[in-house]
Formats: C-alpha cells, structure tokens, sequence
C-alpha cells in the first residue's frame, strides 16, 4: 500500500466522500416527499452519485497495490515458521479496519441511494381519469388573447391570426386554439360542422397531433398552419387535414360562434381529444 | 458629355421631386376622406406612376392592376403600404413570376418608387403607408409581442426560418422600421395580417423597436456565438465538455 501521509490517510478521505454520498441521497429522498424541487433534486442527485465515483477511483489509486506484484517461489513445503507469519499477515489484513468500514460506508451510500429511488414511484399516480378526454371550453365561453383581451369578429383581418384561450382559464394550455380568419365561404366544411366557422372565422387545437408541439405557423397565402417541429401542414380550408408530414390526424375543431354582443364564443368543447394519441385515447 | 446630360436630368428630377413632395406635404392637410385612397399622392405622382407601371409590371399584374391568372395577383385595393414595401424592398420587379419575392437591390429611384406608390393606390382603397415612431414603442412589450406574433416563424433571434412549399419567412435584420410596420398591416406572401384591431400602432412601434434591439442584442453570458442558436451552441458544449471529461479520464489513470 503507497504511503499517504501527505493530510489524511486515503480510507479517511474515501469515508468522507461516502457519508456525503448517504447524506445527500437520504436528503433527495425527502426533498422529494416533501413536494420536489427539481433544481435541488438534479443537484443532491448529482452530488449522491459524483461523490460515491470519486470513492471509486480513490480507492483504485489510493488503496489498492499498484502494478504486478511477483511473488518470488519458495521452497515447497515452508517451515512452520513461514506458515504462522501468513496466518498472522492475512488476519491483520482481514481485520484492517479502514477498509472494513470503508466497504460498510459503500453499503450504506449505495443502500441510501436505492432508497431515494423508491420514492418516485409515487409519481405514476394518480391516474389521469377523464382530463385528456375534455379541456377547459365550455358552450359559450368567449375566446381571448393571451392578454385576456376578449376577440371580437372586426378582431382579425381576412387573413390574420391570433392564439386564443377560453375566458376565465387563459392558462389552461391544453385549450388553447390558433384562430385564422379567412374571406368567408372558402372554408369548406366538413359534414356537420357547416355552422362552425362564422364570418370566415375558424379555429383548430394548437397543439399538434404528432408529438404536442404548438401549431403557430400560418401560412395565409397556401392557407396552410405549419408545426415547427417536424413540418407537419395541416390545411386550413379542409378541416386542417395533415397535407404533410409525420401528423395522421386532422388538427381538432373548435365549434364557433359569434354572440349578440360581437364576441367570438365557443358552441362546445372540442368533438375529440386534443394533442398526440395516448394508449386509450380510443 | 453623357455625364453631364445625366447630372442636368438628376438635378431637374430632385428639383421636381421637391416640388412635388411640398405639393403633397401642403395638399396633405387639406384632404377630405379616407387617406387610403390615394395615400398623399398628387394626379401628376399617380400619371407618372402609371407610365413606369406600364413598362414593367403589367406583365404579371396586368394593364389596369387587375392581376394575371398564374402570373402575378391584383393590385386594386392592396394599398400604398403594399406597394411601398414590395418596393423598398426590392422584392418587386421579380424576374421570375410565381417564386418567392426576395430582397434584393432596390430597382427604382425614391421618386419612382413614390410614383408608383401612388398608383396603386390610386387602384383602390387599401392600407396607407402607416405612421412609424419606434421610440413611442416600449422594449418589453415588444419582446412579448414579438414571441408571440412574430418569433414562430421569423425565429427568436429574427433570423427567420424554413416553411412550407419551400418557402421560408425572411430574417429581419435588413428591415428599415417603416418596413416591419408595412409587412405586419399588409401580411406579404406567405405572411397573416395583423390589423390595428389586433396590433395598435403603439404595439407595432414596441415590436419595432424589438427588432432593431434583436441586431444588437445584450448577449446574456457574454458570447453570443452568432445567435445561430443550437448547432454552434452545442458545438461549444462539446469541445468544452468533452475536454473536461478527457482531463477527469487522465487524472484517473495517473497514480500519484
């Protein structure tokens, strides 16, 4: 074993490194029942995980024998001598208490860590019932921008657009819709949604169908909204049929209509779940 | 002797062009009516616009404005802010019909320009070219405005980006201040409008102002590696990161 005896021995350091590991796992485990904090996670986490390395390669450099250690043959058969020495060497080395209790702090580091990992498991709970069937529309919510400003029909130009959110839940980001105002009657709906876009008004989920990115780019002169992250173009004129890209469902339509006092509102929620699939989305 | 005749005709033409704008700036307040008609411009700015207008744009758009089936739209009613800012931008005369218009050198004179200006408003009712004081805009409002109106597709740094049918939005940081007002009431190309019902002018002056912010932007964290976003970013990440690693993987192999 190379002499250390610059500061503290290399068992010493390693222990210390060990105890921090345990104390930082133990803490990450009750940052985390105590509601998470990610910054504080991501730090404790690192620090469980980087001080049990830095254990490792201490104890690879300073602990253990440096290269090939040769070991001269003897005469077979030694004296008893020979054999009382070995006996002795080896229960000093077992008995050695540095290296025992620093492999009992590896126990405790590792056993510390396991442990903050179980508690995560809390976290695919609860289950997500009816939420991603509905969002926040209601029959008659007005439409409003993201300043809560409520639209109004003299609101856009022809060929102008906005993002909206239902009044009242400006936040709720599974509801908002894109709203593009084209000239009236080149809209050609779909069966049964011919009253759904007033005064050549008409407005699609914002998130998009493939992965949940926001659907933001309107194209006005192709009439085409544009998914920046994987150009999914979805056709603003056909019910936002996907033109092309990796979307195979037609952006959700929100049911329009334009109330006694010149606000855009909404008849419904939308007729089907927003954003990408799930497994029984149905 | 041909210089000389080209200086005389210069100066004559500035003379005129004097003239006429202390016409338009003195008939301005006298005018009675929407300004959207003819924009400011004099009978004599719409007839002069009119011969420049036959040489070289009824190709595409037709004799009256009316547009060409496949070649060019129609201009009755797309406004002297339309005109002004295909033609400031160079956009237009394009060489080739049906491709993207891009920016490129100017074709026409300020003078010519306002001509032209004139008639095509002069076509029909349409945007004005709008009244523009970036510094009425405020900084925050912009940046708020800009990432959320703007910023999907000409990108957070204005650098714009790739669209549809191969078509891209342009970055911005050639826009004269007047232009950006202009592109956000008349929405070119592939561009939406935005009315005054959606952007005041205060909100167009604050977004203004954003842009010419973002062409000198105050880095945070001192490099701004172009402000080409992820690529040259991650390039850093990885020289710096992987030479950090190189130097942990060789303190652990050395012995003390």
């Amino acid at each position: 074993m190379p002499d250390n005896d610059k500061g503290m021995p290399a068992e010493r350091r390693i222990g210390a490194l060990l105890v921090i590991s345990t104390v930082a796992a133990l803490a990450l485990a009750v940052v985390y029942i105590g509601g998470g904090q990610p910054q504080a996670e991501g730090a404790l986490l690192g620090i469980a995980l980087g001080a049990i390395g830095f254990a490792l390669i201490l104890w690879a450099r300073g602990l253990s024998t440096e290269g090939t250690v040769t070991a001269e043959r003897g005469p077979l058969g030694g004296d008893h001598e020979d054999e009382d020495v070995v006996e002795e060497r080896i229960e000093e080395v077992s008995d050695e208490p540095g290296r025992r209790s620093v492999l009992k702090l590896f126990w405790a580091a590792g056993g510390a860590l396991a442990l903050a990992a179980v508690f995560p498991i809390r976290s695919l709970g609860p289950a997500p019932g009816r939420s991603l069937l509905t969002t926040a529309w209601k029959p008659g919510a007005r439409l409003v921008d993201e300043e809560g400003r409520p639209v109004r029909v003299e609101t856009l130009p022809v060929g102008g657009t906005l993002t909206a959110f239902p009044q009242d839940a400006e936040h709720a980001a599974d509801s908002q819709v894109v709203v593009v105002r084209v000239a009236d009657g080149e809209i050609r709906p779909r069966p049964g949604r011919e009253s759904w876009s007033p005064e050549g008004y008409i407005a699609y989920s914002k998130i998009c169908p493939h992965v949940g990115c926001p659907v933001g780019l309107y194209q006005s002169d192709t009439h085409e909204l544009l998914c920046p992250c994987h150009q999914s173009t979805f056709d603003v004129l056909d019910g936002a049929r996907p033109r092309f890209g990796p979307a195979t469902r037609s952006l959700p339509q929100l049911p329009l209509a334009v109330d006694r006092e010149g606000f855009l509102t909404a008849q419904a929620d939308f007729d089907e779940p927003v954003g990408p699939a799930f497994w029984n989305r149905g | 002797m041909k210089r000389h005749l080209l200086v005389v005709l210069a100066l004559v033409g500035g003379a005129l062009a004097v003239a006429l704008v202390t016409v338009g700036a003195s008939a301005a307040p006298a005018q009675v009516g929407p300004p959207t008609t003819t924009a400011g411009g004099t009978a004599a700015d719409v007839a002069a616009g009119n011969q420049l207008y036959q040489i070289a744009c009824t190709t595409c758009h037709g004799a009256g404005g009316e547009g060409v089936e496949d070649r060019g739209p129609s201009l009755i009613g797309v406004g002297a802010a339309s005109a002004d800012f295909y033609l400031t931008t160079g956009r237009m005369p394009l060489d080739r019909p049906r491709s993207q218009a891009e920016r490129k050198r100017v074709a026409y004179s300020p003078v010519q320009i306002r001509q032209l200006v004139a008639y095509v408003a002069s076509l029909g009712p349409g945007p004005p070219i709008p009244h523009v004081d970036p510094k009425a805009g405020n900084l925050a409002e912009g940046n708020r405005l800009y990432a959320n109106n703007c910023a999907p597709c000409h990108s957070s740094a204005g650098a714009g980006g790739a669209l549809g049918h191969a078509v891209y939005a342009p970055p911005l940081n050639r826009s004269t201040p007047l232009q950006v007002a202009e592109a956000i009431r008349v929405g070119p190309g592939a561009m939406p409008v935005f009315g005054p019902e959606a952007l005041d002018d205060e909100q167009v002056a604050s977004v203004i102002r954003y842009v010419e912010y973002l062409r000198k932007p105050d880095d945070q964290g001192g490099f701004g590696l172009g402000r080409l976003g992820a690529i040259p970013e991650g390039f850093v990440a990885w020289v710096v990161g992987l030479g950090a690693m190189l130097m942990a993987v060789r303190w652990i192999g050395t012995k003390d």
